[in-house]
């Protein structure tokens, strides 16, 4: 019941996410040329090209860093866990700083300056594998998931030093568009790009339903988990494989997003008021999309020329959200 | 048919170098009732995650023997087993069952079946769609067992499940130990400081004593020998 409920409001904010941007359509045209394709060129390119990826990345990313914080949230035991806990983001802020900012810090040319958006993504993805991959090895001789938490927000640590350094390094221009890119920007996935970003957070979905057996186990205690015959380590693995096609694909096409990750859990369960898995994941993806096309609505201003970062809009968004569930309810127990 | 733990030449801790007991020749029987007494650090928990197959053996070997299976022979209840908070007590005790059930963890009709008996058996029906964070400890560690005796072992082993329950409690958890080793046939062996519970609810004894023996027998045998005076 409370999921159709979910399902309408996601419906209802899909379609006035195609409706509403930072440019005024009459909503006839848009209807035409969502329909029947009969509008005016200048009307159909902004919602082809423009809106509707916009809208399926928001859905995407929403889903992917939702379902990944709950995830995370459930391996360590520990409500503040998010999508990035493992160091992901700066692993991927590595790649795209050594990208961006490498050439001009190293004071050589950008081999292809064509490849600039592709290449970003690409090397915020190796850089979020090179961490993940990091992370599995040292899996392997580490027994205990909190022994593992502490590595990974070391991890963390050494990449945003790593990132400060070549930062310190490199001219205005590219330092700019290093900070550009943590803003996030769920506008530049389009055409191919939004393909193969599609491609690997369905896949990291999937896996993740396959680790909802695992996961009700998991919440009850290492211990508990490994008298039941359970593998720790290739149950691990298996979730770090889903994070990292999850939170690794998004931060690689939209940047790191923050909040929604570590907020969405807490909202589902307030909603849901259970954690069995089973729940958790399907519901943590509905809010998690509700909860990002609604922040891309809103950093569009809709109305006025000017566009908010969408990082900085889901956390003004969300925040207040929290901290009400904080003090309502005592659901961010785990 | 019952099956039985042969405990050959068994050290147990977390170093090579300095086990925390070592030489341990001991015989687990099913559908017994052991209670596993000694002083506080001397390894009683050690030995049962041992036993349990959560710690490996430093030395020795742990064997089935008699009849019966090789593999998931124990179930372990820790003194204090970590809940999960809005997780309703039917889908915690499920759990249990991950053997076999499907891939989404969801049970069939048998299953459900089982589910529901071993809630009646330890006496948690009432309690199938509670939040289990929301549950008295002695509920809880109900649950636990009922969670442990769904994973169809013939072995069950349980670290200090009276320690934090009340008097009434205590005294039904051993009725409960009791009736799952007669009924259910299943081998249990609990560690315990309350030696008048276990004096009253043990078939067996094994008293673990600082000069590094481990003695075994029944009550009445280990009082008369006067092993059990070298707790007090």
């Amino acid at each position: 019941m409370k999921k159709l409920w979910l399902l309408l409001l996601l419906l209802l904010l899909i379609v006035a996410d195609v409706f509403l941007g930072s440019v005024r359509l009459p909503a006839a045209e848009v209807w035409s040329a969502l329909l029947s394709g009969e509008s005016s060129d200048f009307v159909s390119k902004i919602i082809w090209n423009f809106r509707v990826p916009k809208m399926v990345t928001a859905l995407l990313a929403g889903m992917a860093l939702s379902v990944c914080g709950v995830q995370m949230q459930t391996l360590f035991r520990n409500p503040l866990a998010d999508p990035y806990v493992l160091g992901i983001s700066s692993g991927a802020g590595l790649g795209v700083a050594f990208f961006v900012m490498g050439t001009s810090a190293l004071g050589t040319y950008t081999p292809f300056p064509w490849l600039s958006d592709l290449g970003t993504a690409a090397f915020a993805w190796i850089g979020a594998l090179a961490v993940m991959l990091l992370i599995v090895a040292a899996s392997k001789r580490l027994k205990s998931n909190m022994t593992l938490l502490v590595l990974g927000i070391m991890i963390g640590s050494a990449g945003s030093a790593l990132i400060g350094l070549i930062q310190y390094f490199s001219d205005a221009p590219a330092l700019k568009s290093y900070v550009l890119w943590t803003m996030g920007s769920l506008g530049n996935v389009t055409g191919n790009r939004l393909l193969i970003m599609s491609g690997l957070c369905l896949t990291g979905l999937l896996i993740s339903v396959f680790n909802i057996k695992d996961l009700n186990v998991l919440l009850m205690g290492e211990q508990y988990a490994r008298s039941l015959g359970i593998k720790l380590s290739w149950v691990r693995n298996k979730i770090f494989v889903a994070t990292t096609l999850l939170a690794g694909s998004v931060t690689a096409f939209c940047g790191p997003i923050g909040f929604i990750g570590i907020a969405v859990p807490h909202i589902s369960r307030m909603i849901f008021n259970n954690a069995n898995h089973r729940i958790m994941i399907p519901a943590s993806a509905l809010t998690g999309s509700c909860m990002m096309i609604l922040a891309d609505i809103i950093s569009q201003l809709p109305g006025s020329q000017s566009v908010l970062p969408v990082n900085t809009v889901a956390a003004l968004m969300g925040i207040p959200v929290i901290i009400y569930v904080i003090f309502k309810n005592r659901a961010v127990e785990l | 048919m019952t099956t039985t733990l042969e405990i050959h030449d068994l050290s147990i801790g977390y170093s090579k170098r300095a086990p925390l007991f070592k030489q341990i020749n001991a015989r687990l029987n099913g559908q017994k009732v052991t209670g596993l007494l000694g002083p506080n650090g001397i390894g009683k928990s050690t030995l049962l995650k041992t036993l349990a197959g959560l710690m490996p053996p430093l030395k020795g070997s742990i064997q089935p023997a008699v009849t019966g299976k090789t593999d998931n022979l124990c179930a372990f209840v820790p003194s204090q087993p970590p809940r999960a908070a809005h997780f309703s007590v039917r889908d915690t005790v499920s759990t249990g069952r991950y053997r076999y059930t499907n891939w989404l963890g969801i049970e069939d009709q048998e299953g459900k079946h089982m589910v529901s008996e071993a809630m009646e058996l330890t006496g948690i029906s009432h309690l199938a769609d509670r939040n289990s964070a929301g549950l008295s400890d002695g509920e809880f560690q109900r649950v636990a067992i009922a969670r442990a005796l769904i994973q169809d072992t013939p072995l069950i082993l349980l670290d200090e499940p009276t320690a934090f329950l009340d008097i009434a409690n205590k005294r039904a958890m051993g009725l409960l130990l009791r009736k799952l080793a007669a009924e259910e046939n299943k081998g249990i062996l609990f560690s315990t400081h309350d030696l008048s519970l276990a004096m009253e609810h043990c078939d067996l004894f094994w008293i673990m004593t600082p000069d590094g023996v481990l003695h075994q027998g029944t009550p009445a045998e280990m009082e008369q020998n006067g092993t059990l005076k070298r707790l007090l």
